[in-house]
């Protein structure tokens, strides 16, 4: 027998008012290809001192992490793992600028120090003096889904009984243009490019619960007949029937490109339910999934799936049933999350 | 929490700069013949720096593989193929297994060679565009992994210098979970511009070669290269019938929590990581043969980690040593690479030199300073740590059908 996975708290700090959940009745609507989040009173989690040795990430991270800690009332997680697609990409430039402009003789230690992508994971260590397992994952637009898909098999094997999970990047104007110029944002069409900072607190234990997470599954490259069997596979460890799924999460951005790789999965997946998005809400960022999660344990837990979230469908998303989290990257990387609710 | 079924390794890969297959890097180990060596591929005004580069230029690796001059790759990634090429081969894996098999990588300095090369280029003109999307981690990952075909899933982990052994443990649970029968796990990471500077900037780098435990250690001397184990269950080495080379015993991951680039005065975090693993073996301390330390030669390393070691083995200290000395530090390949030399040492009956080791320092162990030939080993404990006190060790052992 499965032992259940709930997750506990979710918070955010985005391109959305932070640390509250003001975007389901009255989403902030953007209409530029790129923006930074908005940011909170950090004073509330940190003093001025520690604050201003840290970047954007590092304080958000802080934030999130500190405001679901405490929401919850788990402040040593047997786990924190965190995903990031460019890690701590602001320090990163600024070594990297420093090198290529001024050359390899004056170059201080600071930003090279906050500049690897596990300083997230490990300063949050430090702050909760956690000294439990620690990972960081950086695997573009699935770096925080396979933060998950960690602390999922690690609840699967009772190695740990909770965990805090993050999905963390910032988005500095210089490097936008780069991935602009890749062709990753900014594209015609396309929803704002944001950052993110989401954190979600998973546990076994019911107390409180937001949603249960039944399965996970990550795959590379899947044929059609892979996704059904995978697709099929995760409901019977959920114990549904495929009519149990209420709706369909999906990370539409209006990418050409992107848009057309989920309704080819979709397909794949063989179900024939509503679709929400939430990219036109919080924006395209490596660990923008994240706020994916945390948007769809938002609506199982209040029973509320927000009109604007409908992305295409004949039916109205059911809230008291589950829902198929679907993401990808490049149309390779694919990861499948199925929530519960359990408030039926 | 032991292992309720065994974890067994049928193959492994290995490019470093003392050999680019696992039978050069075993000669090199027994004839103590170190990489270490004056900058000779990596273009930097810092030549003062011994490092253990892989003695193969890009355009090189690129021709061994049969990658054509105008398809953009990355050291790190190049590194990454040779080492896997030899993993899979080495456990009979071909391209028609790879959809069941998973791939995990760790690297933290991902595609930063050509980024430090193109930066300016990427500000100021469109000449290098494909070079902006190698940058990242999971690209490193997705280039090596795609030259041999449709692995079943691939992630990359990013712990610094731990990411190959942590990328070690995610495989061990996928096979322990039932999620996957083989899963193909190390890393791979190539010496950059960026990290040499931001090492020197900290003033961790020795312009000696390095001396891991020793009184006299100032610094680490950096390396690179690439190594890959397949981790595979049970059930799946029957079927196949392949070989079992060693079994994954143990492993353990915990945090120092202590500070972003330095380890704790009392190795908390180093004794939890090795502690985790010995336990989830099902062992003793005093039953482990031979410790393969982090020890990278810096002064706030080789210290942390001895105390961690003296507090979990007391006067029972198994022999140690640091291959680092052979390799220099090879930061987040360093868990995989290091790994595969004690499986060539638990294979051949060796413990593996520390070399360049002069003089006892306080409260520091003393490893063994020449390669021991004909010691029979049964359990390995082989340690990572990486910056932020994000610490792992794994135990690996010889496999004795029961």
């Amino acid at each position: 027998m499965r032992k259940p996975i709930y997750i506990r708290g979710a918070e955010q700090v985005s391109i959305q008012k932070p640390l509250c959940e003001e975007w389901m009745e009255t989403p902030i609507v953007y209409d530029v290809e790129y923006t930074r989040s908005i940011d909170p009173d950090f004073k509330q989690f940190l003093s001025p001192i520690e604050a201003r040795r840290m970047g954007k990430i590092l304080k958000r991270a802080v934030a999130t992490s500190l405001r679901t800690i405490e929401k919850c009332g788990v402040k040593q997680p047997d786990a924190i793992i965190t995903g990031t697609g460019l890690g701590c990409i602001e320090n990163t430039e600024l070594f990297l600028d420093a090198l290529c402009k001024e050359g390899e003789e004056f170059l201080k230690p600071t930003h090279f120090m906050q500049s690897t992508h596990n300083t997230i994971s490990s300063l949050l260590a430090i702050q909760t003096k956690t000294h439990g397992y620690n990972v960081t994952y950086a695997h573009k637009g699935i770096s925080f889904d396979s933060a998950l898909f960690d602390a999922y098999m690690q609840f699967l094997l009772g190695k740990i009984g909770s965990a805090l999970i993050g999905g963390h990047d910032e988005m500095t104007p210089s490097y936008f243009t780069l991935l602009k110029k890749a062709g990753y944002l900014g594209c015609e069409g396309m929803v704002t490019a944001g950052e993110t900072a989401v954190s979600i607190m998973l546990s076994s234990a019911k107390e409180d619960a937001m949603c249960e997470i039944s399965s996970m599954r990550m795959l590379y490259s899947p044929t059609d007949a892979k996704i059904a069997s995978t697709i099929e596979k995760m409901l019977l460890e959920s114990n549904l029937q495929s009519d149990g799924i209420g709706a369909i999460v999906t990370g539409v951005n209006g990418n050409k490109a992107n848009d057309e790789a989920y309704r080819h999965i979709i397909e794949a997946t063989r179900l024939n339910v509503p679709r929400l998005k939430y990219k036109h809400i919080f924006g395209e960022s490596y660990t923008a999934s994240g706020l994916g999660l945390y948007a769809a344990a938002h609506c199982l837990h209040k029973r509320e799936v927000p009109a604007h979230m409908i992305y295409e469908g004949d039916k109205e998303p059911q809230t008291g049933k589950a829902m198929l989290l679907i993401n990808h990257s490049d149309g390779k990387t694919i990861t499948f999350t199925l929530i519960k609710s359990i408030t039926q | 929490m032991t292992l309720e079924k065994p974890i067994f390794i049928t193959g492994a890969g290995i490019v470093s700069s003392i050999g680019n297959d696992k039978k050069s890097v075993l000669a090199s180990l027994l004839e103590e013949k170190s990489g270490i060596a004056r900058l000779e591929y990596l273009k930097t005004g810092h030549k003062e720096f011994p490092v253990g580069e892989v003695k193969l230029s890009d355009k090189e690796m690129a021709g061994i593989l049969g990658i054509k001059d105008n398809i953009p790759t990355t050291r790190t990634s190049l590194m990454g193929m040779l080492a896997l090429k030899e993993a899979l081969d080495d456990a009979s894996i071909n391209a028609d297994d790879l959809p069941e098999v998973g791939f995990i990588s760790g690297t933290t300095v991902g595609g930063m060679d050509m980024s430090e090369q193109f930066y300016l280029d990427f500000l100021s003109n469109d000449t290098k565009n494909e070079y902006i999307k190698t940058h990242d981690c999971g690209a490193c990952t997705e280039m090596i992994a795609d030259h041999f075909g449709t692995f079943g899933f691939t992630t990359t982990i990013s712990t610094a210098c731990s990411s190959a052994a942590n990328a070690i443990i995610l495989g061990a649970n996928a096979i322990r979970n039932g999620l996957a029968d083989i899963v193909v796990v190390g890393g791979s990471e190539c010496i950059t511009k960026f990290h040499l500077n931001g090492f020197n900037s900290l003033m961790i780098l020795d312009k000696e070669h390095c001396r891991p435990f020793c009184d006299t250690r100032a610094g680490l001397n950096l390396g690179e290269g690439a190594a890959f184990i397949v981790l595979e269950s049970r059930e799946s080495v029957l079927k196949r019938g392949v070989e079992i080379k060693a079994e994954l015993k143990g492993y353990g991951n915990a945090c120092d929590a202590f500070h972003q680039t330095a380890s704790s005065p009392d190795g908390e975090g180093a004794f939890l990581a090795m502690k985790e693993a010995i336990e989830m073996a099902g062992l003793q301390p005093s039953e482990i043969d031979y410790i393969n330390a982090h020890g990278t030669g810096t002064p706030n390393n080789d210290h942390s980690e001895s105390q961690a070691m003296k507090r979990l083995f007391g006067s029972d200290m198994p022999p140690v040593s640091s291959t680092k000395s052979f390799t220099g530090h090879t930061t987040s390949a360093s868990g995989s690479i290091e790994l595969v030399m004690c499986m060539l040492a638990l294979r051949n009956n060796f413990v593996p030199g520390n070399l360049n080791w002069q003089k006892e320092a306080d409260g520091v162990v003393v490893p063994v300073t020449s390669t021991r030939s004909n010691t029979p080993l049964k359990n390995i404990l082989c340690n990572s740590f990486g910056f932020g006190g994000n610490d792992s060790s794994l135990l690996i052992s010889k496999w004795e059908e029961q």
